[in-house]
């Protein structure tokens, strides 16, 4: 089971950055590489929230929820 | 006076440093003052060799100690403080006072008040543990914080 972070995907639909975006919602370009590659073991709703407000999207466009094992 | 954590951590390293110095004094002059310490207490001279022996074993055990306090003041000036490497060090610690702890028991056969020192080993390393399992625990909690984003 785990989480799987469809970041990349959303901000490839918006066509934005990564350093754009993270100085948008306030967190470092190093904290956003974090939550994209999938090592984040948490997400502030604060963050997801401004990430939503940003990429004009829901959590689950986001998120996504897997029955496949961990890596 | 303008009072900081950097000049606690320094002040700290400096009576570590001074223990280390005492102790390698206590370790080069062990033939002098061995044998006064025989002379002034009621230690049967036959025991001379038995004394040397839970000295320098207990000089050893306090020389790791005085390593690791050093290593650990150097990840606490550097900033990390909760993490697995200063865990393990604690752990190096109280496992040394629980060397000392034995050996003085042992030598409480020939010298009984040496209870006094055996029983404050046991005790420091009870109290290292405990702060062992909290930084072990804090050293979780932040790698999962450091994660948080």
């Amino acid at each position: 089971m785990k989480i799987i972070v469809n970041l990349d995907v959303m901000m490839a639909r918006r066509k934005i950055s990564a350093g754009d975006l993270a100085e948008r919602i306030g967190i470092t370009p190093a904290n956003l590489s974090v939550l994209k590659t999938g090592k984040a073991k948490a997400i502030r709703f604060s963050t997801l929230m401004a990430l939503c407000h940003e990429l004009r999207c829901q959590p689950g466009d986001i998120l996504e929820y897997s029955e496949e094992e961990e890596d | 006076m303008d009072w900081n954590k950097d000049r606690s951590v320094r002040l700290t390293a400096v009576f570590v440093f001074l223990f280390a110095a005492a102790l390698l004094s206590a370790d080069v002059l062990g033939f002098i003052w061995i044998p006064w310490f025989i002379s002034v207490t009621a230690i049967d001279k036959t025991h001379l060799p038995a004394l040397a022996a839970t000295v320098y074993t207990g000089s050893v055990f306090a020389w790791i100690c005085l390593c690791a306090m050093f290593r650990l003041l150097r990840s606490i000036r550097d900033g990390d403080v909760f993490t697995e490497q200063n865990a393990r060090l604690l752990r190096v610690i109280s496992w040394c006072c629980a060397g000392a702890c034995i050996v003085f028991l042992v030598s409480v056969l020939y010298y009984p008040p040496f209870i006094i020192i055996a029983t404050a080993a046991g005790f420091m390393m009870m109290i290292v543990r405990v702060v062992k399992n909290i930084i072990q625990q804090a050293a979780g909690m932040k790698s999962e914080l450091d994660l948080t984003v």
